[in-house]
């Protein structure tokens, strides 16, 4: 089977973006050599909180941004999994955002973020159980419902798991994505380092990923520990075990638009955009 | 029909968000909390201690503060340069204790930090303490300016001028005044330009305190040089008439401040016109 007739009308139609697409991560340092460069990329995703409630400035430039680049816009605050319901008011901010920017679509996180009135700013797990999928797909549902375009689910780096969970992560996460009927952003990073942190084999998770719903793959760096421990930390160049790893997704799901995530201590912008040429390379 | 989340969801959410919530200490030098701190429940529904939960968990609780910390170095960058980042730290962490944050933008966050630091600020040297706590304000300023909307300029028309006396300015949201008594604007300014966390050494002070205007412009910030007497019409004119600001500021001037004062209020009221200071002019009462 070749790549083009891999890719389903439907899945195409919510990508709106080309198949093989190369994207970065937009944040606040790049914008100089992005305005002064303007780079060959296929599209920016930019963090939905950072213009959700923007500054005059912050808006001014992601408008620059738009007129020259298509814009995805990837939520870190929606907290699907909370015990708390959705929040009406992000909801309904985060769609005039996605509406301004005429995003192609729209990712978060499996996660939950925030409890009892606190927001902790951070993507924190939940034990792999039925029940919650139940929960966390109707909410996904309610939320593509809502944004009226394609909603991604991103899978979760993690430090710890449940003893609880019935279901491994890939399993929870596949089966959240098919019961909403929404899409998975595949952070191929994670995967990696929840498999190290937590002993499993990474391609079983890929294998149990389907492909046909995935509208784009991250990439980024972790940090490890002294103490063997993983962190999600997206100041490093990908490192080489997951590139190994992307290049097996790739031969599994691709083609499918691949992006840069870079945090902490980001280099110029050609050094992370030098990541993406390497990302072109597995592809051949 | 929206399904609830089970019961159990919530409590254990609370205890994971005790948990990475839990203070680090500073004893140690290294900001962690004790591994023993963390609910032996939670550690149990993760695991136990021997699949290394208890240190798994302490890095989302480091995680959590260290984020936070980020926000509010960010936010204050004057202050936390001056008190150098271990003890800005310090007075961030009991901040965010009796302010935890409350929704997902993390920007609001530091919100109401120089208030806090104002009160909590231990410091028994009272030049070091004065400039510590302008340097909060300044701070404070700064982020209030770039985060404010651009409202119109007012502009005033013929109409107005008849009758702008009685009138009181309204302030425009990208305009704050401050108060120095040594060079810290300027400090603030250079700050961008050598990244370090390291704790910066007190500017001298100033023979006299200075006042700026701290402005957004285009899609900056501006800093403009204000004469005292300046600042002080200013001020008042934000909350007073024009004419009630005017005979106040006129009681507080000397005899030979007195003299010029007509002149030199019209060069002012002109040049904070002109600076897009007021964003509209109320007519009201």
């Amino acid at each position: 089977m070749d790549f083009v007739s891999r890719e389903s009308e439907k899945l195409r139609r919510a990508r709106g973006l080309a198949s093989s697409a190369m994207g970065l991560g937009l944040r606040a340092p790049h914008y100089t050599h992005l305005f002064e460069h303007e780079p060959e990329l296929d599209y920016f995703e930019v963090i939905s909180e950072n213009f959700l409630a923007p500054s005059p400035t912050a808006r001014q430039r992601l408008g620059r941004v738009k007129a020259g680049y298509p814009i995805v816009l990837h939520g870190v605050g929606l907290n699907l999994l909370g015990h708390a319901p959705l929040d009406e008011a992000y909801l309904e901010a985060l769609c005039r955002l996605a509406d301004a920017v005429d995003a192609p679509f729209v990712t978060d996180h499996l996660c939950w973020t925030g409890a009892h009135g606190v927001s902790h700013h951070d993507l924190l797990p939940v034990p792999y159980l039925p029940e919650l999928v139940e929960l966390a797909a109707e909410r996904a549902f309610e939320v593509q419902r809502r944004l009226g375009r394609p909603f991604g689910l991103e899978n979760l780096s993690s430090y710890v798991e449940f003893s609880g969970s019935t279901l491994t992560e890939w399993e929870f996460y596949s089966a959240v994505v098919r019961a909403a009927d929404c899409w998975s952003l595949l952070d191929v990073n994670n995967i990696y380092v929840s498999s190290q942190n937590h002993g499993f084999d990474p391609d079983r998770y890929l294998a149990g990923v389907d492909f046909s719903r995935v509208l784009q793959v991250h990439l980024a760096g972790h940090t490890r520990e002294s103490d063997g421990t993983i962190v999600d930390t997206h100041d490093h160049p990908v490192s080489d075990p997951v590139w190994a790893l992307y290049a097996r997704a790739w031969k599994m799901g691709g083609p499918f638009p691949t992006l840069i995530e870079w945090d902490a201590h980001i280099p110029p912008m050609p050094e992370v955009l030098a990541q993406l040429a390497r990302a072109a390379e597995v592809h051949g | 029909m929206k399904r609830e989340a089970p019961a159990w969801l919530g409590e254990l959410q609370a205890r994971f968000a005790a948990a990475i919530r839990t203070p680090l200490e500073r004893a140690s030098g290294t900001l962690t909390a004790p591994l023993s701190a963390y609910d032996p429940r939670l550690v149990q529904a993760l695991g136990g201690a021997a699949a290394k939960a208890p240190q798994r968990l302490a890095v989302y609780n480091r995680q959590y503060w260290f984020r936070l910390f980020d926000a509010l170095q960010t936010a204050f960058p004057l202050t936390a340069r001056l008190l150098g980042y271990w003890s800005f730290n310090d007075y961030a962490g009991r901040f965010l204790l009796t302010h935890p944050p409350r929704g997902w933008n993390i920007d609001e966050v530091p919100s109401g930090f120089d208030a806090f630091f104002a009160d909590a600020l231990q410091c028994e040297d009272p030049g070091r303490r004065r400039a510590l706590i302008e340097s909060a304000r300044i701070d404070a300023a700064w982020r209030a300016v770039f985060a404010a909307e651009k409202t119109p300029v007012f502009r005033p028309s013929d109409a107005d001028a008849a009758r702008l006396l009685d009138a009181q300015l309204v302030p425009s949201d990208a305009v704050r005044f401050v108060e120095e008594h040594g060079p810290l604007v300027e400090l603030r300014r250079l700050l961008a330009r050598e990244p370090s966390t390291g704790a910066l050494a007190l500017p001298s002070p100033l023979p006299h305190s200075r006042w700026w205007a701290i402005a957004g412009v285009g899609d900056g910030v501006a800093t403009l040089p204000l004469e005292a007497r300046e600042a002080e019409l200013l001020t008042l004119l934000g909350r007073l008439s024009i004419r009630s600001a005017l005979a106040r500021l006129e009681q507080a001037c000397t005899l030979e401040e007195r003299a010029h004062l007509p002149q030199r209020t019209r060069a002012w009221l002109a040049r904070s016109v002109a600076a897009g200071f007021w964003s509209a002019v109320s007519f009201a009462g």
